[in-house]
Formats: structure tokens, C-alpha cells, sequence
């Protein structure tokens, strides 16, 4: 029963971070702008917030730091991609190296070879909502989580409505799915395609902060471990749908937590089990890819 | 005063006359339709009409006012809107929120959207017209009829009082068609004027009001619909000067033996809506087959299924006795079929390669050129000169990129390309579209000697006057089926003009759905 | 458009870049107090000055040939195989597992042998991707990215199991026997990996520039509808060129086994990894196999002048990695764009309407 909990307790635990940049990210994709910047980005404000927590201690400022700058990256991103039409892929390879070498550039300086936060008591992070976790087991699920986690679960209905009711979502999609159309009506594509870089910059950014201060304390410089190709995947299986899409964010978390609670029992293999997301989302793209495609007897392609 | 009236209007692309001197009027509350062959230029007076062109010269009058339109906002600002042939609308939406993208209604100073005044405004909208839309369907859920309706509602929207509809009938189904002309007729009689460009004879007589005849970029005639007739309209359209250019006088009659043979052919469209319904016709060595019809009725689905780059869902295809269904391009080129795709531009060039890299493409593995994977480059120079040589290609760098050929020059790389592998049949699709008339005559001289050696051609093109003068045996295809097969004695041309208009000689329908 | 102006374009377009992130590494350099300008020098000094240091450079330059290889040849036909890292660790790996584990062969032989495992394991990586993309239309960029996470802990699951040498103290596999070792050549690093790295670029040029699969492509690359159209059957020759490109990878992987690590440890590849430096190598210099060579060599020069940037500076070695990413982002963007000639002029296609 503990062990249920605990897989539970840890699949909210790992999914958070991905689900935040999914939920970012799917702007980006339905403005058919290709961000692969979300690695570099959520590494950047798990990098940042946990520097600053370093020296002031000051939470709310590293929050706040963190944003400001995965928003730079974000504007740099949009500037080299969108408006002087340079490869985005490209671009975002570039941030993802770029992030890490300032990491490790300031580490050197700091002559450390991580950033631990010691003086942090995280566990004080955790927020124990009063009448919730006294239910019996679900409440030792859901209770006692960080705060970004819970602005991770409520964003998902937040950004859906923000996606389909309101103006600004609906120029998004139609920027991304009929440049011409959104032209012809006189919509500025291209402050729409700036923005939907941005609002994911914004949620990279908490992921990050999510990902080390909260969680851990610490930062290394690998940390995001592939964390924002796996949500780049999640958007993909879920065509940017943010509930489906976010589903796939929690199938990995449920990956990962069962590496991690099933180590114990399995020995050795249980490294395994971190292979499992990966594979499981492979398939789940050629079978979206499939299903679109049923009806294309034109053959060659492009893509 | 006409509600809208042209006059002398010209639009030039570069060398290139697309509508000369145009001058029509269209009343108040009339319904006129603008027909014509493909690339006679009546989109692209309508698109003038709509502000996505400038005229080189000439006026445009609402009202009798003289206006400029640099863009659409701009025309349906005075009271103009178009329903064009593919549909601007996004598919993940739904159907209110595609009529008021650009001018949604919000809820006081909040950035959200006053979804239920927005819903109740497109269902008075809709009750008002008849249309039978629900608005809150999504665009990707309903049938190409219904987007069309949700087109017009667009602009309805916006209270234009001119409607311009760019082949409205062309994607519909019959049931559809009947539908959308009780829609305009209405309309109509509610206030509105309506032009219609359309190729659709029955539908113009039965629908219009007057019609303005248009080819190659003139005006042919205006009547009114009362005093025509279908028949008149057609010959207006295709004219009596077919240009022989060549002549194509036979040595001999056509051969009965089968080179080529398709059975019950049938492929489908991404939707999963059939293109080609159980088509069959057979070619005979020594003969050229001319498949005419208007654009769109499944020909390019047709030519990709007979050159490898479709797949069929139904059907055979035989050539010289052996069953090739659904062979990949290389195959067939080794087979001996020759191809000169539908696209010169897309399909059978590459502009970004050299010249000599284009006169070996599709033949890049052949050992005259290409021994156990490496090329001999010489070889291939002097293929390409031969090439140039034998089929008069002009061009200015003889190591240039293919980008620097003119239309013409660059169809006839193909053509020489094509021809001197030696094949057994030439499938040709729009051989001549877009080239000058020198290269023109070129092209039918080679294509006709070909067919004089003994050879077939299957020739499919949109130019009727090119199909008349070379075809030893026509078929008429029409919403992906044969509408009528003809042999070029007893050709008249406005029967040919019914036929691909869909309607047998005598005024039934021709093709059943 | 002639070829001399495009030639010169791309040299142009090449050195812009690296330029302006020299400039802004040279700020970053200032701003904590040391001087760029003596950073670079050593840099330069002991790369390409001394010969025991080009030869070092040679040396590391080797793999990132290959990996640089691997994806220039899939940007031809513009497609984007991401995955080279993990195909290079997947052959790299099992290259060190053949040279551990098979005792008393022909060294000659035994490297042979290192080489094919590293081979045939990067392009039975590479077919997975390959097939997806092939036959369900899968964007490959998307599936490489997620498996190289997924080979990177497949083979850390390997290597601290069952392949795990007890003996040492950190996570490795068994050292190569020396039978599988290239030998260097006299003081410096530098082994006959790099002759066969630089015979394997010569060999791909002429495939590339003459072959009939260099041919199909490129005309791939620049038109695939025209390449389907002329019976270059495209699903199948992007299978082949993944195939291809994987096989580079794994080459580049089992030569790097062979030649300076001898032994597969979680850092094998370096940060951020062979597979993308491959990456900035072929934006560099992809378009021609002399660029590659430069590219690789410059790179390997930054890579190896790193390391003495910190014994002799305090400057810490990642402003490499800092100029290396700069270098990226501004290789993103085409400064001088292929619409223009040199004089910003705009070219016009020739088309009769």
C-alpha cells in the first residue's frame, strides 16, 4: 500500500515538469513555430533561480529571475527564427548548447562542481493543504507537493481555456494553421508567433524552478535528462491537445516513478525502466502518424 | 446605374496578358456568370474585383463610383465579398468562430470572447438565409457544401451586397449543387448581386441571369441567359479556330492492337472520396489517345495513378500484355512508358540542378551514363548536347541551372529527355501549358512523329484545341468518370464542350452518380 | 549565380559567425577580468603551433569528422538525424565490448572486427527511425532525440551490469585488449584512426559528388516530389542514407574506443557529446568535404585549447562550449541569403509567366 502511494505520490512528482513545458509549448506548436528550445530553457530556470537562491535566499526573486531571463532566450529564439527566418531548429540546438555552457562557465567561477542550495530547507516548500491530506489515501497523494506543482495541474484547464475561448488562442491556431487566412484578415502573425515562444519560455522557466529548488535543492548540469524532447513527443502524440497531451506528460511521469519506487525490488534492471517512456512514446507517434496518414495513396512525401 | 461595371480592364504579369480590355456590367440584384476555358482569366478578374490584384489599367465601378482596392478589407468595405474555389477557413474551428475570425465580439473590456452573442448572431444569420448550418460544428466535421455555405455566410456577415463565387459547383455533389443554387436564388431576391465563374453550362442556364463569355483573356460575348442556349455558350467557349498547327493526317488507320489497357480503375482522395470511378479505356499501337475534360474532374489523379505516383483502390492497368498496376515510376520507365508530368516545375525538374543533371534524371541508372553506380560524367555531357541539338533547345549557359530556361525550353528538355530513352508509349500531360508557340509547334512535331514510328501517346490536357488537332481518339472525362468517348472524325467541338461540361449531346446527363 | 560566388558566399557565410562569437566570448572574457586576447593566443598556440599539438588536434578531430559526416550527409536530403550521438555511443560501446572480451587475435584483424561492431551497431540503431519515418511518415528529429536519452541509459544500465569491469573505480566497461588499440604516433595522440576518418570523407565525397545515390540525394534534398516523379524510390533511400548515416556514427564511435577512450564510460562522449559537435561541423562545413575537414580540425583546436585555456588562464574551459553554442545560433540564420548575390541584389527564377 505504501508502495502505491509512493508511486502515485512520485508520478505527480515527475510529471510536473514536463507538464509545464507541454503546457507552454503547445502554443508554440499550434502557431506552427518548432520550439526545441524547451530542454535549454527549462535548464535555464532551474540554473538561475537556484544561483540566486544561492546568494539571497530570496525565493520570490529567483522566481522572478528565472522568468525574466528564459523570456530573453525567448525573445532571442523568436527574433534568429521567426523574424529573420533562420532555421528554428537550428536556433533552438543553439540554446540548449548555449545554456548549459553558461551554467558550467559560472559553476567553474564559482569552483563548484553543482550548486547545492544547504541552507534551504525544501521540505518547507512542500505544501501540507490542511483539510486534504488528512483523507485517507488519496491524501498523502495529493497533499504535500511545492507549490509550481499544483500551478502545473491547474494551468493545464487555465491555458486550455486560454487556447480555445479566448481571442488570442484562436488567432494562435489559425496563425498556425492557415498563415494566408490570418493574413488576409489582417492578423499580425508574427507578435502571435512571438507570443506562443514566450508563454512557453514562461512555463519552461517555473518548470525549471520546479525541477531543482523545489524538489531537490540542488542543481547539476544535466539535470533536465531529455525532460524537454520528452514534452516536445507528449506534444506531438497529443497534437497539442492540452489534456491529451499532457496525458502523455503523465504516462512518462508514471514511468518514472515506477523506476524509481521498483528499483529496490527489480536489482539491477530497474534501470530499465527509464528506458520504458521513451520507447512508449516512440510508438506513440507512429501510431498518430499512421492513423493520419490512412487515406494518402499519393506516394513520396513531404514532409 | 450597374451595380458593378468594368471597364477596359487589363492585367499584365510580366510579358503576359492575363485580361485584356475587359469591359461588363453587372446589375442590381442580377446574377451573372462569367464563363470560360481554364486560364482564360476569369479568376483573375474577379480577384481585381476583389482587391487581391491591381489592374495594370482600366477602371472598376461600384455603383458607379470609381474605386481602388489595394486588399479584400478594402473591398468588402465597399460592400464586395468572394467565395473562392479553395476555402479559406480553419479546420479546427467551428463554424461561428470562422465566420467572425477578425472581427470577434467580446465581452465587454475582457480579453474573452462573448461565445453565446457570437453563437446567437450566425444562428439569426443562418435562419435568415436557410443556409442549415449548426455553428457550433466544427469546419473539419462537415461536408464540403456546408463549408461552402459557411464561406458564404463570411461574407454575408460583413453585409456585402456583391457576392463573387470562383467555381462554387466545381467540389460539390449534385444534391449539393441543388442546394447552392436555391441558396443564391434566394439571396437574390433578398437584395443581393451575384457573379458566378463557373464552367458549368446546365447550371449557368438554369441559375443565371446574363452571362459574359470570356477566352484567352477577352471578352468573346455578353447574352442573356434567356435568349442562348448550352450549345451556343459552348461553341462562345471553345471557338471554331482550332490552330492545326500540324498536321496530324495518318498514314494509315489506327492499329487494333492493344499497347495499353486500364480496367475498373479507382483511387481516393485524402477525405476518402472516390477520384476515379471505374475507369476503363484501352490505347492502340500507332495512336494517340486524347483525354480532354475540365481541370479538376480527376485527370491528375488519373495521370498519377498511370505514372506510378498514386496507388489504386480498384483496378488494373496493363502494358504490352503484362499487368504493371500500381508500379513504381522506375519500373515503368524501364518498362518503356515515357512521362511527361503534369508539373514541369514540380515533377519533372529539378530547378536547383544543373541541365545536365535534369537530361538524366528518371534515367539516372541507365549504363550509357551510369556504370555500377558511378557516373561518367562526359557520357552525360554529351547526352545533354545531343539532346539540345536534336530537339533545338535554346539556352544561354550550357552549364547553367535549369532556373534560367524559359516555360518552353525547359518543357522540351523533358520531352527530349523522355523521347530518346525509346519508349513504347508517351504519357503526356499538359505537354504545352505555359510555353511559347514556336516550342509549342515543337513539342507536337516530335509528339506526332513518335506516334508515326509505330508508338502510342496518351495526351492529356486541358487545351482542347491541342487535344482536336492530335488526338486520333478522344475520351471526355467528368467527375472521374468517362463521359464520352469520341474518335476525331466525328468530333464537333461543342459536343466535346458538353462532354466536359458533363452533358451528352441531346441534353441528357451524361454521367450518372 | 555562378559557382566562385557561391563558393565565396559560403566561406562568407561560415566565418561571419564564428567571427561574431569570438567577439562576444572575447566580452564575457573581459568581464571576469582576463585578458581575450591572451586566451585566444594560447588557444591558437597550442593547437596549431607546436606540432605535437596539431597532431592532438588531428587526433581529436578524427570522430568529429565522422559525426560531422553523419549529419551533413542527411541535411542533403534534408532530413535531420539527431540521433548520431546515440548511435555513435551505441557502436562505440559494443566496439569496446568486442575489443574487451575477444582475447588473442590478429591486431590487424581485431580492430577490423571493433570496427564492424561499431558499424553495424550504429546503423541498426539508425533503422529504427529510419522505418518510422519510411513507411508512417514519422518526423525522425523527434523519435532520434528521444532515443539517444533512451540508448545514453541503456548502455549506463549495461555498463554499471553486466558488462561492468569490478575492478575499477568508477563506472566502465573493461579496457580494450591492446590488440585492439591504434598506436600513436610518436609524442603526440595522434593515431591511424585519423587516416582512416580522412579516407572514409574522401570516399563519401565521391559518392556524393558522383555516385548515382549522391545523385538521388541531393535531388531529394532539393525536390522531393520531382525525385519520386523521376523513380528515385524516396522512401527507400532515406532508409539507405539513415542507414548510411548511422554506419558513420557507429565508425565514429568504435575508432573513438580505439583511440582515446579504450574503455565505454558514462563521459565517453564528452559534453556536450561527439554526436553534437558533429552538428555544428556540419553546419560549418557540410556543404563540402573540405569543409568538413576544416571544421573538424578548427573544432578539435577550440576542444584541445580548452584544456590548456584552464591551466594556463582562469578562465574556465566552458567559454568553449559558450563560443561553440553562439556559433550555432548564428549559423541559424543566413547572413548572406541564397536570393541575393553578393551585392544584395535580388535574383529573379526565369519562368515565362
Amino acid at each position: 500500500m505504501e508502495l502505491i502511494n509512493n508511486i502515485l505520490y512520485d508520478t505527480i512528482y515527475h510529471s510536473t515538469p514536463i507538464i509545464l513545458c507541454v503546457i507552454g509549448g503547445m502554443f508554440a506548436y499550434k502557431a506552427n513555430v518548432l520550439n526545441i528550445a524547451l530542454e535549454g530553457m527549462m535548464l535555464n530556470g532551474a540554473f538561475i533561480s537556484t544561483l540566486v537562491m544561492f546568494f539571497t535566499g530570496n525565493l520570490p526573486l529567483a522566481v522572478f529571475l528565472a522568468i525574466l531571463t528564459t523570456l530573453v532566450y525567448g525573445l532571442v529564439f523568436s527574433f534568429m527564427g521567426i523574424t529573420c527566418k533562420g532555421n528554428v531548429i537550428v536556433v533552438g540546438l543553439a540554446i540548449n548548447l548555449i545554456v548549459p555552457a553558461i551554467a558550467g562557465f559560472v559553476m567553474k567561477m564559482m569552483e563548484t562542481a553543482n550548486i547545492n542550495l544547504k541552507n534551504v530547507n525544501i521540505t518547507k516548500y512542500k505544501i501540507n493543504i490542511p483539510l486534504i491530506k488528512d483523507i485517507p489515501i488519496i491524501g498523502s497523494i495529493l497533499s504535500g507537493h511545492p507549490p509550481i506543482t499544483y500551478l502545473a495541474f491547474i494551468g493545464i484547464a487555465i491555458f486550455a481555456v486560454l487556447m480555445y475561448k479566448t481571442r488570442f488562442g484562436i488567432y494562435v491556431r489559425v496563425v498556425g494553421e492557415n498563415e494566408d487566412s490570418a493574413r488576409s484578415i489582417g492578423i499580425k502573425t508574427d507578435f502571435y508567433k512571438y507570443a506562443a515562444v514566450l508563454i512557453g519560455a514562461f512555463c519552461c522557466a517555473l518548470a525549471g524552478v520546479n525541477l531543482s529548488v523545489e524538489r531537490l535543492g540542488l542543481y547539476t548540469n544535466d539535470m533536465t535528462a531529455g525532460r524537454g524532447f520528452i514534452a516536445i513527443a507528449a506534444i506531438y502524440c497529443g497534437q497539442g491537445e492540452p489534456v491529451l497531451s499532457s496525458l502523455y506528460a503523465i504516462l512518462f511521469g508514471v514511468a518514472r516513478s515506477l523506476a524509481v519506487n521498483l528499483s529496490i525490488y527489480a536489482g539491477p534492471a530497474a534501470g530499465l525502466f527509464d528506458i520504458i517512456p521513451y520507447i512508449i512514446m516512440v510508438a506513440v507517434l507512429a501510431a498518430v502518424s499512421i492513423v493520419k496518414h490512412k487515406n494518402v495513396k499519393v506516394r513520396g512525401f513531404k514532409c | 446605374m450597374s451595380m458593378v461595371e468594368v471597364v477596359d480592364l487589363t492585367k499584365r504579369f510580366g510579358g503576359f496578358t492575363a485580361n485584356d480590355k475587359i469591359s461588363l456590367s453587372v446589375e442590381e440584384q442580377e446574377i451573372k456568370c462569367i464563363v470560360g476555358e481554364n486560364g482564360a482569366g476569369k479568376s483573375t478578374l474577379m480577384n481585381m474585383l476583389y482587391g487581391l490584384l491591381q489592374p495594370t489599367s482600366g477602371k472598376i465601378l461600384i455603383r458607379g463610383k470609381e474605386v481602388q482596392m489595394s486588399s479584400p478589407i478594402d473591398a468588402i468595405a465597399k460592400g464586395i465579398g468572394m467565395v473562392h474555389q479553395h476555402f479559406k477557413l480553419v479546420p479546427s474551428l467551428t463554424v461561428y468562430e470562422n465566420i467572425l475570425l477578425g472581427v470577434e465580439i467580446k465581452k465587454g473590456k475582457t480579453p474573452f470572447v462573448d461565445q453565446r452573442t457570437e453563437i446567437k448572431k450566425v444562428r439569426e444569420l443562418i435562419d435568415r438565409y436557410h443556409f442549415e448550418l449548426d455553428p457550433l460544428d466544427k469546419i473539419e466535421d462537415i461536408s464540403v457544401g456546408g463549408r461552402q455555405r459557411v464561406e458564404i455566410l463570411k461574407m454575408l456577415y460583413r453585409n456585402v451586397d456583391i457576392l463573387i463565387l470562383d467555381e462554387p459547383t466545381a467540389v460539390l455533389t449534385p444534391q449539393e449543387v441543388d442546394d447552392l443554387m436555391v441558396s443564391l436564388k434566394n439571396l437574390k431576391k433578398q437584395g443581393k448581386t451575384i457573379i458566378v465563374i463557373t464552367h458549368k453550362l446546365r447550371e449557368v442556364m438554369e441559375l443565371s441571369d446574363s452571362v459574359t463569355v470570356i477566352k484567352k483573356g477577352k471578352v468573346v460575348g455578353h447574352v442573356k441567359t434567356k435568349d442562348t442556349s448550352e450549345t451556343e455558350l459552348a461553341q462562345m467557349m471553345v471557338g471554331r479556330n482550332v490552330v492545326l498547327t500540324v498536321s496530324s493526317e495518318r498514314k494509315g488507320p489506327v492499329s487494333k492492337d492493344i499497347i495499353y489497357e486500364v480496367k475498373d480503375l479507382c483511387t481516393i482522395n485524402e477525405s476518402g472520396k472516390e477520384m476515379v470511378s471505374d475507369l476503363s479505356f484501352r490505347v492502340h499501337k500507332g495512336e494517340i489517345l486524347g483525354i480532354a475534360g475540365v481541370e479538376g474532374n480527376g485527370q491528375s489523379e488519373l495521370v498519377k495513378l498511370m505514372t506510378g505516383l498514386m496507388e489504386s483502390t480498384k483496378g488494373t492497368i496493363t502494358f504490352l500484355g503484362k499487368d504493371i498496376t500500381n508500379q513504381w515510376p522506375a519500373q515503368l520507365r524501364r518498362e518503356g512508358i515515357g512521362i511527361i508530368p503534369e508539373d514541369r516545375y514540380a515533377q519533372g525538374l529539378c530547378s536547383d540542378m544543373s541541365i545536365s543533371d535534369n537530361c538524366i534524371a528518371g534515367y539516372h541508372g541507365n549504363p550509357d551514363v551510369c556504370k555500377k553506380g558511378i557516373f561518367n560524367q562526359k557520357a552525360i555531357c554529351a547526352k545533354r548536347d545531343n539532346l539540345i541539338d536534336e530537339f533545338d533547345i535554346r539556352l544561354g549557359d550550357v552549364n547553367g541551372q535549369i532556373g534560367c530556361l524559359s516555360g518552353g525550353n525547359a518543357q522540351k528538355i523533358i520531352v527530349a529527355r523522355e523521347l530518346s530513352a525509346d519508349p513504347k508509349l508517351l504519357i503526356a500531360c499538359q505537354p504545352t501549358r505555359g510555353v511559347d508557340i514556336g516550342s509549342i509547334e515543337s513539342i507536337h512535331k516530335h509528339i506526332l512523329k513518335f506516334r508515326d514510328e509505330g508508338n502510342a501517346v496518351i495526351l492529356i490536357s486541358c487545351e482542347l484545341s491541342e487535344i482536336l488537332s492530335l488526338s486520333d481518339n478522344m475520351i471526355v472525362m467528368y467527375k472521374g468518370k468517362i463521359s464520352g468517348r469520341v474518335s476525331q472524325s466525328e468530333v464537333e467541338t461543342e459536343s466535346i464542350g458538353l462532354l466536359m461540361a458533363g452533358i451528352q449531346p441531346g441534353g441528357k446527363e451524361a454521367v450518372h452518380e | 549565380m555562378n559557382k566562385k560566388e557561391s563558393i565565396i558566399r559560403n566561406i562568407l557565410n561560415s566565418i561571419l559567425p564564428i567571427f561574431l562569437a569570438f567577439v562576444i566570448g572575447g566580452v564575457v572574457i573581459a568581464c571576469i577580468g582576463e585578458n581575450p586576447m591572451e586566451t585566444y593566443w594560447i588557444l591558437l598556440k597550442k593547437s596549431f603551433l607546436s606540432s605535437t599539438g596539431f597532431m592532438n588536434t588531428l587526433h581529436y578531430a578524427s570522430p568529429l569528422i565522422l559525426t560531422g559526416l553523419a549529419i551533413a550527409v542527411t541535411f542533403k536530403a534534408d532530413l535531420y538525424n539527431m540521433g548520431v550521438e546515440g548511435q555513435m555511443l551505441f557502436g562505440g560501446f559494443f566496439a569496446g565490448i568486442a575489443g574487451a572480451y575477444i582475447t588473442g587475435m590478429n591486431p590487424f584483424l581485431h580492430k577490423f572486427i571493433c570496427f564492424a561492431a561499431g558499424v553495424l551497431c550504429g546503423m541498426a540503431f539508425a533503422l529504427i527511425p529510419a522505418l518510422l519515418k519510411a513507411k508512417c511518415r514519422v518526423n525522425e528529429m523527434v523519435v532520434t532525440l528521444m532515443l539517444n536519452y533512451a540508448m545514453a541509459k541503456a548502455l549506463e544500465f549495461l555498463s554499471t551490469g553486466f558488462f561492468r569491469d569490478l575492478g575499477s573505480g568508477y563506472v566502465a566497461t573493461p579496457t580494450i585488449k591492446e590488440s585492439a588499440m591504434f598506436s600513436r604516433f610518436g609524442r603526440s595522440r595522434l593515431t591511424m584512426f585519423f587516416v582512416i576518418a580522412v579516407i572514409v570523407l574522401i570516399i563519401m565525397y565521391v559518392v556524393m559528388k558522383k555516385s548515382k545515390l549522391g545523385y538521388e540525394i541531393t535531388a531529394i534534398g532539393k525536390n522531393p516530389e520531382f525525385a519520386e516523379a523521376t523513380g528515385m524510390n524516396v522512401a527507400k533511400k532515406t532508409i539507405i542514407l539513415m542507414l548510411l548515416s548511422g554506419a558513420l556514427a557507429g565508425l565514429a564511435g568504435a575508432g573513438y574506443m580505439m583511440s582515446e577512450q579504450f574503455k565505454y564510460t558514462l563521459n565517453f562522449s564528452g559534453t556536450p557529446g561527439l554526436g553534437w559537435d558533429g552538428m555544428l561541423i556540419a553546419l560549418l562545413g557540410g556543404h563540402s568535404p573540405g569543409g568538413i575537414l576544416i571544421a573538424a580540425i578548427f573544432y578539435a583546436a577550440l576542444k584541445t585549447g580548452s584544456d590548456n585555456i584552464n591551466m594556463y588562464t582562469n578562465v574556465p574551459k566552458e567559454i568553449v562550449a559558450l563560443i561553440q553554442g553562439l556559433i550555432i545560433l548564428f549559423l541559424a540564420v543566413k547572413f548572406i541569403s541564397e536570393r541575393m548575390d553578393l551585392k544584395g541584389r535580388r535574383l529573379h527564377n526565369g519562368t515565362d509567366q
